[in-house]
């Protein structure tokens, strides 16, 4: 999984080989484009080895220059986004099951406290990344993210945790009455400056808000104002209210860089997914199989 | 895990062999989430609205313009029987005579770039590329890139995929898609036709009004075919409709009802 890359865990382990494996299928080829294209682009020169931790290696900062507009003159964020962003402030953390403790959580209610402390008493063995569901926003999977700008909607795709996407209507139109919820929800846009705001609600209850097994309930609202400040670099203000589950809400601001000279992969997490049986449960023996 | 401990207790209680308990319990947890270990049953298409009349739009740059959400006429077995070579041939025979038992689709693995879902597929076009949204199968995209890239670019990509690399052209008034970089993993239709990593896809996408779209699909196969094979499919526009979540995993993992 995804995740357990990024958790160095040894639950992760078997997909960590997968992984390896499938990004060696290129073999002497990615070798080769890792040798070539490094040297010759220029955001990447100065980017430290990979760290064996997924694509993308250390965040740093992106190139400068102007900011490409759209059509209609508002800026226009299509392409290739680090997924190994940087977070300041309070952080809901990208990576896996158990892994880095998650920082400026709201005060839970207390149905919410006990479904964490039983998820974390159960080493977080029952999380959706590892069995290959959609993580749901605001949790964000480590790979890269694939902006795709038009001027009445924009996409997020996603290379890891589900391939997925989300759609961002920048069309005036309001969210529905009597949504469906779902694991992405449903997300209206509007421009604010140079700052698109995208508002998002109609959440299932049934994801995790990060690795550490942070519930949520279908109140939750999302607001998220991307914003490029030159062509390298995105800025992503991320706003989440809860008050089914929390008390006050969680603000953080996250920051992530171009990719250039590269792709976004095809990752298929559930083609022979091993973690699921890998994952302990707190009853089991401790050891790890 | 709840359902783990009772188990547990269980055994300890009426079995009073912990031991055997104690090492079933690896046993059980290797595939705890599996609601359908068979595969997720087929899922049903929704009828989709008329399709509008009037003319074709077009992009801001004068391009043929695809945007909108596409609802797949008729049936998404391939309307020709491919002429494969013997190997081939005795796949396709096996997956045909076990009846869809082990279709990736049930699965939840792609579908890759042939097969279609009866559900629907959103275009977004822009100058340099158009996505493709699938609402069904697992709601995941394909990408026509339009800006000039060779498909054997460096990009880092992985050499054998479910849906390849696809690389657009116009031609007047047509969009031509071609895609290289298969796995040999998917199905081209529900029938099993079978297919190698040499698979060379062309597209050829026009809109003569606004409420249709047609696809001419040529196969081009030298390890599993004899020559190559073409066929056309018809979509209607599906105005006031989006792609809607769907999430295969998710209802054969049990978590949510098909």
């Amino acid at each position: 999984m995804t995740a357990a890359l990024f958790g160095l865990d040894p639950i992760g382990e078997s997909k960590v080989k997968k992984w390896i494996f499938s990004a060696s299928v290129a073999g002497v080829l990615s070798l080769a484009v890792i040798a070539l294209a490094a040297p010759q682009n220029g955001s990447n020169a100065a980017t430290p080895p990979a760290r064996g931790r997924g694509r993308g290696g250390a965040p740093r900062r992106g190139p400068g220059g102007p900011v490409p507009l759209l059509s209609d003159g508002h800026p226009d964020f299509s392409g290739i986004w680090n997924g190994q962003q940087t977070i300041a402030g309070n952080d809901v953390t990208s990576t896996g099951p158990g892994s880095s403790p998650t920082t400026g959580v709201p005060p839970m209610l207390p149905w919410a406290a006990k479904v964490q402390a039983d998820r974390a008493k159960n080493q977080f063995a029952d999380d959706f990344e590892a069995r290959c569901l959609p993580g749901g926003p605001p949790r964000i999977p480590p790979y890269h993210i694939s902006l795709f700008s038009t001027p009445k909607l924009v996409l997020m795709l996603f290379e890891g945790n589900t391939h997925m996407y989300r759609q961002f209507f920048v069309d005036g139109s309001d969210h529905p009455k009597n949504l469906k919820p779902t694991f992405y929800g449903d997300s209206r846009a509007h421009w604010e400056g140079d700052q698109l705001v995208v508002d998002t609600i109609g959440f299932n209850d049934i994801s995790w808000i990060d690795g550490q097994g942070h519930p949520h309930s279908k109140q939750m609202h999302l607001v998220e104002k991307f914003r490029r400040p030159d062509f390298g670099n995105l800025q992503i203000e991320v706003d989440i209210d809860d008050p089914g589950t929390y008390q006050g809400h969680w603000h953080m601001n996250r920051v992530t860089t171009i990719e250039t000279g590269m792709e976004m992969t095809e990752y298929v997490c559930n083609e022979n997914n091993q973690d699921p049986g890998h994952l302990d449960h707190a009853n089991n023996d401790g050891k790890h199989p | 895990m709840n359902t783990n401990r009772r188990e547990l207790k269980f055994a300890i209680t009426l079995l009073t062999i912990p031991a055997i308990a104690f090492l079933a319990l690896p046993l059980a947890a290797q595939q705890p989430h599996k609601a359908f270990p068979n595969g997720v049953p087929p899922v049903k298409a929704r009828k989709p609205p008329a399709p509008p009349a009037g003319p074709a739009p077009k992009a801001e740059d004068g391009h043929t313009d695809f945007t909108g959400v596409w609802v797949l006429q008729g049936s998404t077995t391939i309307p020709a029987e491919p002429s494969y070579q013997p190997w081939a041939q005795k796949l396709y025979e096996q997956r045909k005579a076990a009846k869809g038992k082990g279709d990736p689709e049930s699965l939840c693995l792609p579908d890759g770039a042939v097969r279609v879902t009866a559900l629907p597929y959103k275009f977004v076009q822009g100058p340099k590329m158009i996505v493709v949204l699938s609402e069904g199968n697992t709601h995941s995209y394909r990408r026509f890139f339009l800006d000039g890239r060779k498909p054997d670019a460096q990009l880092d990509l992985d050499p054998a995929m479910y849906t390849g690399v696809s690389i657009g052209h116009w031609d007047g008034a047509a969009l031509v898609v071609e895609t290289v970089g298969f796995n040999d993993k998917t199905w081209l239709d529900p029938t099993g036709k079978p297919h190698s990593d040499a698979m060379k896809l062309t597209e050829r996408y026009t809109r003569p009004d606004l409420g249709h779209m047609n696809v001419e699909i040529t196969v081009d196969d030298d390890k599993a075919l004899t020559k190559p094979f073409t066929f056309k499919r018809v979509f209607t526009l599906a105005p006031g409709w989006d792609v809607e979540e769907y999430v295969c995993q998710a209802i054969l993992d049990g978590v949510e009802q098909p």
